[in-house]
């Protein structure tokens, strides 16, 4: 079709590309009808709410609001809650997968199962499953009674919310780990071995920097999600683990307050965007990489 | 350390061994793997002297893989010893024997550079970085891939990445190469030149490569001595010119030299010769002289290109062309040996003197290219 279009005369060829055109917008027509009513729309509409005043004017009011004081406490715990939740879900991430990329291919599918199924299960379920097994009569402090300092506390405090959003990440991070340590070829490692390099050079040396831009974005993908996290911090932490998402739901279902958590909702989402943005130029270096060096 | 003899390409002497030879020699003695029932290597023995370019040599499943990988420590023998120049190396983990290794798959690192690919063996080694710069340069140079040095391995082709990868495995001059089909994954015409350029490096810097392939014409072109491997087996290890002249089993004579095998029996000795009666053929056979006591069943072997058409009363035996195909400089020709069965007799006989089809000619050969077995030995 492309040859035929590109040794056709001039004024055919025009004709037919305005065709394509016509028919082109038909097609998008209701993708871009449904992306306007149900994403657009919404997003401009929080985006005004943000910006205006309660007697209508326009105002920054509310940003500044955001960024002072409890508020502002609060943006920062969900970067710290957020931050943690990556770099564990990442070292989890990554002993599973590693195991999980030297198992057998059965027994590899049927762990990669294990890993994936819990996600199938409600958010809330397992949130709660966890209170039951983290709780003071909880499954952990009965089997660890006999150490010194027990009952411990792993409910409603930070320690409480990282393991819970930590293991609602983890499914990503290995999917996202074990794909990339599947693309490594284990020879490369057997070469590095037979020019005299031990277990840890090889690790550090050939395999990490295989794994690298995977790494990155597997942790960056569980830092994402975890920015708009609501169910398992509000259930599992305390008051100092509120987050923003939590915030933003107090606001608008307690204090009727729509402004400020429409302009929280907004910076939640230009966090997001910018971690997005990361993940991108990360993967897109990695890519760009390995194009140039295909050419 | 410092002879690393590039610069010194006269130290060449007769033999094409280097007498600043860095490689060391490697012995191996009865050398036994098996997987399950199977016998991969079976009680393999060879001494590789210093400077040797060896090619383990055989079809795919006849231990030679096995071999190589169980001299590099990546699979363990079940019974035997490996030892390199005087230090046994046989229960040693692969990075603690200092061998090298060239891969048929290259394998080098996606995310280095060319140089630094072959930094990597010597940075493990702790030399100093003015020192790698120097010795990367100079490996990079004798491969002819100065100014390749900033590119990735993607951004070579084949042929260039597999020199890289011959570079990476003699930079820290190991005492013995290990080289497992090196060149299995490239053309025909890239394939001939690297042979060349992999052997006049081995002989140039005194190496010890023990090399692994299927391609016979491969180990002719490179190898000091081959060893024939068949069912984990070493048939014959040898110098190819003794391996296609004085082949020691019939496997042999037809690996390498697609040897024409007639059925016969040892009439008589003479001083010089053994006189062999083939079967259902009046015509009595010379060949050089060999230890078979008369009546014995043997199998004569002798190679198309050594077998020559003539009068038909001066040969062992008469026949009928029934092929004559004009391949360049040859003529193939299949003939139909009077009262034999088949299959036909291959020819190759220089074109322009060759026989044509249909004609009844007498077939001979030089005594000393005919080779015997005693009936007993298996083909």
């Amino acid at each position: 079709m492309a040859a035929l279009t590109a040794t056709a005369p001039a004024r055919p060829r025009k004709l037919l590309a305005s065709r394509k055109t016509r028919v082109g917008i038909l097609y998008a027509l209701p993708v871009v009808v449904y992306l306007l009513v149900l994403f657009v729309y919404p997003i401009f509409s929080t985006l005004l709410l943000s910006l205006k005043n309660t007697d209508g004017s326009l105002t920054l009011h509310w940003y500044a609001d955001a960024l002072t004081g409890v508020n502002l406490s609060v943006l920062f715990t969900t970067l710290r809650i957020s931050a943690e939740t990556a770099v564990l879900s990442l070292v989890f991430g990554f002993v599973l997968a590693q195991a999980i990329s030297r198992l057998k291919p059965l027994w590899a599918g049927l762990a990669m199962l294990v890993v994936v199924v819990p996600h199938f299960v409600s958010a809330l379920v397992r949130t709660y499953g966890w209170i039951i097994m983290l709780g003071d009569k909880g499954l952990v402090n009965e089997t660890l009674a006999w150490a010194p300092g027990a009952p411990f506390q792993l409910l409603y405090n930070e320690l409480g919310v990282v393991i819970g959003t930590t293991s609602m990440m983890l499914p990503y991070t290995v999917l996202l780990l074990y794909g990339v340590m599947r693309g490594v070829d284990r020879r490369l490692l057997a070469a590095a071995a037979s020019m005299g390099a031990g277990r840890v050079t090889i690790f550090r040396r050939v395999y990490l920097p295989l794994v690298g831009p995977g790494l990155a974005s597997a942790g960056l993908l569980s830092f994402i999600l975890s920015l708009g996290y609501y169910i398992t911090p509000a259930l599992m932490g305390g008051p100092n683990q509120t987050m923003i998402a939590t915030l933003i739901n107090q606001q608008v279902t307690k204090e009727n307050q729509w402004n400020g958590a429409a302009a929280q909702g907004v910076i939640l989402l230009v966090l997001t965007l910018a971690g997005l943005l990361l993940v991108k130029a990360v993967s897109s270096l990695g890519a760009s990489r390995k194009k140039r060096n295909a050419s | 350390m410092a002879e690393f003899g590039i610069a010194a390409p006269s130290v060449k002497v007769a033999g094409g061994k280097s007498a600043t030879a860095t490689g060391k020699s490697l012995s191996v003695v009865a050398l036994r793997k098996t997987y399950g029932d199977v016998v991969a290597v079976d009680e393999a023995s060879m001494e590789i002297a210093a400077g040797e370019f060896v090619t383990f040599l055989g079809a795919s499943g006849s231990g030679k893989t096995t071999t190589l990988m169980m001299i590099a420590g990546f699979c363990e023998p079940d019974s035997g010893t490996i030892t390199v120049g005087d230090r046994d190396v046989t229960r040693l983990a692969p990075q603690k024997r200092n061998l090298g290794f060239v891969f048929q798959q290259y394998l080098l690192f996606p995310h280095m550079t060319v140089s630094e690919n072959v930094a990597f063996p010597l940075t493990l080694r702790g030399v100093p970085k003015a020192e790698i710069r120097k010795r990367v340069g100079e490996t990079l140079e004798i491969a002819g891939l100065s100014g390749f040095g900033g590119r990735k391995p993607r951004e070579l082709s084949g042929g260039q990445q597999q020199r890289v990868a011959l570079c990476r495995a003699l930079v820290y001059r190991p005492p013995v190469i290990l080289m497992d089909e090196p060149l299995g994954a490239l053309d025909k015409k890239l394939r001939d030149q690297l042979q060349v350029e992999i052997k006049s490096i081995q002989q140039e810097l005194g190496l010890t490569v023990i090399y692994v392939t299927h391609d016979q014409e491969e180990a002719l072109v490179m190898s000091d001595r081959i060893a024939v491997m068949r069912n984990g087996l070493i048939e014959q290890f040898d110098t190819p010119r003794e391996l296609f002249e004085r082949p020691k089993t019939p496997f042999v004579a037809d690996f390498l030299g697609a040897a024409n095998f007639l059925p016969g029996r040892v009439e008589k000795h003479t001083d010089e010769h053994t006189l062999v009666r083939l079967d259902n053929s009046s015509g009595l056979l010379k060949a050089r002289r060999h230890q078979l006591a008369s009546g014995t069943e043997v199998k004569v072997a002798v190679q198309p290109g050594r077998l020559r058409a003539c009068a038909s009363d001066d040969g062992f035996c008469t026949g009928t062309v029934e092929t004559a195909t004009y391949v360049g400089t040859l003529v193939r020709a299949g003939v139909r040996v009077d009262g034999g069965q088949a299959p036909l007799l291959r020819l190759e006989v220089p074109a322009g003197r060759g026989p044509v089809a249909g004609e009844r000619v007498g077939i001979t050969a030089d005594p000393d290219d005919v080779n015997l077995f005693a009936g007993e030995q298996g083909g």
